[in-house]
């Protein structure tokens, strides 16, 4: 114990003797934490949130858990930046709780919480004593039914399609199913439901079984667009002519679109996600009042537009609006 | 010479008759009569195969018996396992299983057996109070080690059989099993062994010796027994006999 | 405690006999010496390294939500640790802490009070714990399959129980634990200083610990010793399923749900801290204060770098480079 005494002792004095260099510029400080950088998505957000701080004028560190299942590692890195100096966070949590706590003393500092991709739990956050200050997301179910109304004229009424989910109980990957079933309901028969965990290995060994089980399919929906890959390298081996519609917008699954082979697929902008965060960041640093809620794009990739989409990756092919660049102006 | 005759068996530590144990169908030894006296150092030699590691794992109930009796310190036994051997007072000092590297002198010489002091439900190391017996137990037979906080990994081989010795005897084993104690070692540290089994006969401590170094035996024992192809061949005192005669013995040239 | 001189684990791992002490120099030339010490000496390195370069990291709050945030992973590395000292590994450590987690969850959920949910999490961990150490000694199976198995199957049986849905823990009395504090540590940091102060009475001041370190050692001499090894061994794993019970309650305290998520960063980095530890992974010698501090360091390094704005891509390689480099020098400890 005494180890520690003398080494927080002696942090006090070196804390006082090398203070903090001041920032003469006023430029906002943004702190980003964001899911695992194990998957394309969240590099892309992260490099939404790089570019549109540089184009802004805003200083932004980002930082990641070490993966996908690594709640409280997110909130470790968080409970670290929460300690420096930073004007607003910007946060993508990987469950709906587990950044809470780590959010109390930035709450107490009275800094903004700006949510993107993934919602904090209203609930925990009020008796937490904080709420955030407003949310950028995708609508997943939007983006479902997008899919679904694309599926519907790829196929004949009344065609056989199967469906690929994400990890078992994952509320994004329920959305976008619901979305997309919502869309087809009555029109199109659901033959069965899978789901592998986001692996595109996994798609591809359950796209080949289904296929096996059902000769007569007419399409596949994935639940991100690494599945659809493994899906549509399923469909290739057999040599059938079955469309796969994916979700996410991932360049792999952009270029797969061009080159006619994945038919469609429904694209998220993570990138203008998290530039718009650095936005709003920006906006409730300059004490602006946030929307409770801002919607980001999502766009549908057929081989009409995958080209220029392509060309613009990571941002998406035309414009779209952005409440939070109106209120900049 | 090849009848043997179990003397008066109240002086007996250790005595057995009709033993047999078979595994499967090869037979380790049939119909055996042994008994080692109690403040002697008795030995058991015999050819590889004669039977006698087995005989002794039966004595010190690793293995049990198929048939006969042994009885030990006036009691009807055998043991199921090494555990109730031990309980009932009968050490064995392994060859190569006696000791952990990885722990210290003093500790190998407590180990299973170690004190504690309890507080309320719970019972704790007194690990000063093994430290002081170790120390003295080391002294009584005047073993000499570097440290008993030392490693034993650390240890040269004679200083490890000294140790286990010492820590069968320690225990307040009525009888002390020793197998092939000396096999391992150079000749400085066979003899140094050597001087310590004369220290256990010089203070009584009931000995069974296992050897195949018919000197040894003679320099070392009070009686000698010989086994020979699964049978108890012979039994002389130690005083009485000559390497030439053992060797005979061993055989079965006489 | 009493008397520090005497075999105080310390000197213990130091293996430094009483009578020839080596000078300092020899000392600091002796690769054993930096094995046994690899984790003070990282943590001191860590700290004088992010000390100078982000003066941040030693300001008070910063220590404080370090060790806040090492506490589940240091009591993990005392459940390892206790395997590891067996010359055994647990590699279902961290679907114990999601499986025991999940219980907690739908205990409560399920409307019963939130300390039996706590209870009932442990038993069901420790009852894991028990099974893995049965199932290698009786069915005299290496403790790799073993528990390999066991985290396939208890990763299943949490996603069954589950649904794969993430389960709601408002308890006031969990938010405490989490947030709440004594003196200068939060509760989670007491949590973990109880169970390596209790840790290191079981392993060295009582009969179970030096069997145990024999059953390591070497476990067919022991059991000629007449130690019951499959005991011991069977108890071993029971201690380390116990803490993955403890670190479930942590866990769910700090994020405030169960998740039906393994973290496989915790199992990695619990057998890390232990080789940083100094610990065998030979089984036989073991010390629970050295994994505790690699414990520790280990979450230094990921604090330190996250605070100097490290890209989170170099950081599992700095772990990794860390922990292979304590294993090379492990291997001059002998």
């Amino acid at each position: 114990m005494r180890i520690f005494n003398g080494l927080t002792l002696g942090a006090g004095l070196l804390a006082t003797i090398v203070s903090i260099p001041a920032h003469a510029e006023d430029a906002a400080k943004v702190a980003a934490i964001v899911k695992g950088l194990d998957n394309p998505f969240f590099q892309t957000m992260q490099k939404g949130i790089e570019e549109q701080a540089k184009a802004d004028g805003v200083g932004v560190t980002v930082q990641a858990a070490a993966n996908m299942g690594d709640a409280t590692g997110q909130a470790d890195r968080l409970t670290a930046m929460a300690l420096q100096d930073f004007d607003c966070y910007l946060v993508n949590p990987i469950s709906v709780s587990n950044l809470v706590q780590a959010l109390v003393p930035v709450a107490q500092k009275k800094k903004p919480i700006v949510n993107i991709d993934s919602t904090i739990d209203a609930e925990q956050a009020k008796a937490a004593g904080f709420a955030v200050s407003t949310y950028i997301g995708t609508d997943n179910v939007a983006a479902g039914a997008l899919a679904g109304e694309e599926m519907l004229k790829l196929v004949p009424k009344g065609g056989k399609v199967a469906l690929v989910a994400g990890i078992v109980g994952d509320v994004g990957s329920n959305a976008r199913i619901k979305g997309f079933k919502q869309a087809v309901e009555g029109k199109l028969e659901v033959v069965v439901m899978v789901s592998a965990d986001w692996d595109r290995e996994k798609a591809l060994t359950a796209a080949t079984d289904i296929l096996a089980a059902h000769p007569d399919l007419a399409g596949f929906f994935a639940a991100n667009d690494i599945m659809a890959l493994g899906v549509e390298r399923a469909v290739q081996t057999s040599g059938k002519d079955v469309k796969v519609i994916g979700l996410d917008g991932i360049v792999d699954a952009l270029k797969s679109v061009a080159a006619g082979e994945l038919s469609a697929t429904v694209a998220q902008y993570p990138y203008v996600v998290g530039a718009m965060g650095v936005e709003a960041c920006k906006a409730a640093v300059k004490g602006k009042q946030l929307p409770a809620y801002v919607p980001a794009p999502v766009l549908l990739i057929n081989k009409d537009n995958a080209e220029a989409s392509l060309k613009n990756f990571p941002r998406p092919g035309g414009e779209y609006p952005d409440p939070l660049r109106e209120m900049l102006k | 010479m090849s009848a043997v005759s179990p003397s008066s068996a109240s002086d007996a530590i250790i005595a057995c008759d009709g033993l047999s144990k078979h595994f499967g169908g090869v037979r380790a030894f049939t119909d055996v009569a042994f008994q080692a006296r109690r403040g002697e150092v008795t030995a058991v030699i015999g050819d590889n195969g004669a039977g006698k590691s087995t005989l002794i794992r039966c004595l010190v109930g690793v293995h049990v018996p198929d048939a006969g009796s042994i009885v030990f310190d006036g009691r009807e036994h055998p043991f199921s396992n090494p555990d109730g051997a031990r309980k009932a007072g009968i050490e064995t000092v392994h060859q190569n299983l006696a000791l952990i590297d990885e722990l210290t002198v003093a500790q190998n010489l407590f180990l299973n057996r170690e004190l504690v002091r309890r507080i309320g439900p719970f019972a704790f190391l007194d690990r000063k109070a093994m430290k002081r017996e170790a120390r003295s137990m080391l002294s009584r037979l005047s073993i000499n080690v570097p440290s008993i906080n030392q490693r034993v990994r650390r240890l040269s081989g004679g200083q490890r059989q000294a140790i286990s010795i010492c820590r069968a005897v320690g225990s307040g084993a009525k009888l002390v099993v020793m197998d092939e104690p000396t096999a391992a070692l150079g000749v400085q540290e066979t003899a140094n062994v050597e001087a310590l089994i004369r220290r256990l006969r010089e203070q009584s401590v009931s000995v069974i010796l296992v050897s195949h170094n018919f000197d040894q035996v003679r320099r070392l024992s009070d009686q000698i027994w010989v086994m020979r192809a699964g049978k108890m061949a012979a039994t002389v005192r130690a005083s009485e006999t000559s390497g030439n005669e053992l060797v005979a013995l061993v055989t079965g040239a006489a | 405690m009493s008397n520090p001189t005497n075999n105080a684990p310390a000197a213990h791992s130091a293996g430094a006999p009483e009578e020839s002490r080596p000078s300092l120099s020899a000392l600091l030339l002796d690769p054993s010496f930096w094995a046994d010490w690899a984790s003070v000496v990282g943590l001191v390195g860590l700290v004088i390294i992010f000390g100078i370069a982000q003066p941040v990291f030693l300001s008070v709050a910063n220590l404080q939500a370090l060790l806040l945030a090492s506490a589940i992973l240091v009591v993990l590395s005392i459940g390892q640790t206790f395997v590891v000292a067996t010359s055994g590994i647990d590699l279902s450590l961290a679907a114990a802490v999601m499986f025991g987690a999940i219980v907690l969850g739908l205990v409560n959920a399920a409307g019963y009070g939130i300390l039996i949910a706590c209870v009932l999490a442990v038993l069901a961990t420790s009852a894991i714990g028990f099974l893995n150490g049965l199932i290698i000694t009786v069915g005299k199976i290496p403790d790799f399959v073993v528990t390999l198995g066991t985290l396939s199957a208890i990763t299943g049986l949490g996603l069954i129980l589950s649904g794969g849905e993430p389960t709601m823990v408002g308890s006031t009395f969990l938010l405490k634990l989490a947030s709440g504090s004594f003196g200068p540590f939060g509760y989670p940091v007491w949590v973990a200083i109880s169970a390596v102060i209790v840790a290191h009475i079981a392993l060295y001041h009582t009969r179970f610990g030096v069997h145990l370190l024999a059953t390591g050692g070497q476990t067919e001499s022991a059991g000629a010793l007449g130690i019951r090894t499959n005991r011991v061994k069977i108890a071993a794993y029971t201690i380390s399923g116990f803490c993955a019970g403890i670190a479930a309650i942590l866990l769910v305290a700090r994020i405030g749900s169960a998740e039906p998520l393994i973290n496989t960063s915790l199992l990695l980095n619990s057998v890390a801290a232990v080789v940083l530890g100094g610990v065998s992974l030979f089984g036989g010698r073991a010390s629970i204060l050295g994994p505790a501090i690699g414990a520790l360091m280990l979450t230094a390094l990921v604090n330190g770098l996250t605070l100097l704005s490290v890209s989170a891509f170099y950081q599992p390689l700095a772990v990794g480079a860390i922990v292979v480099l304590a294993a090379l020098i492990m291997r001059y400890q002998k």
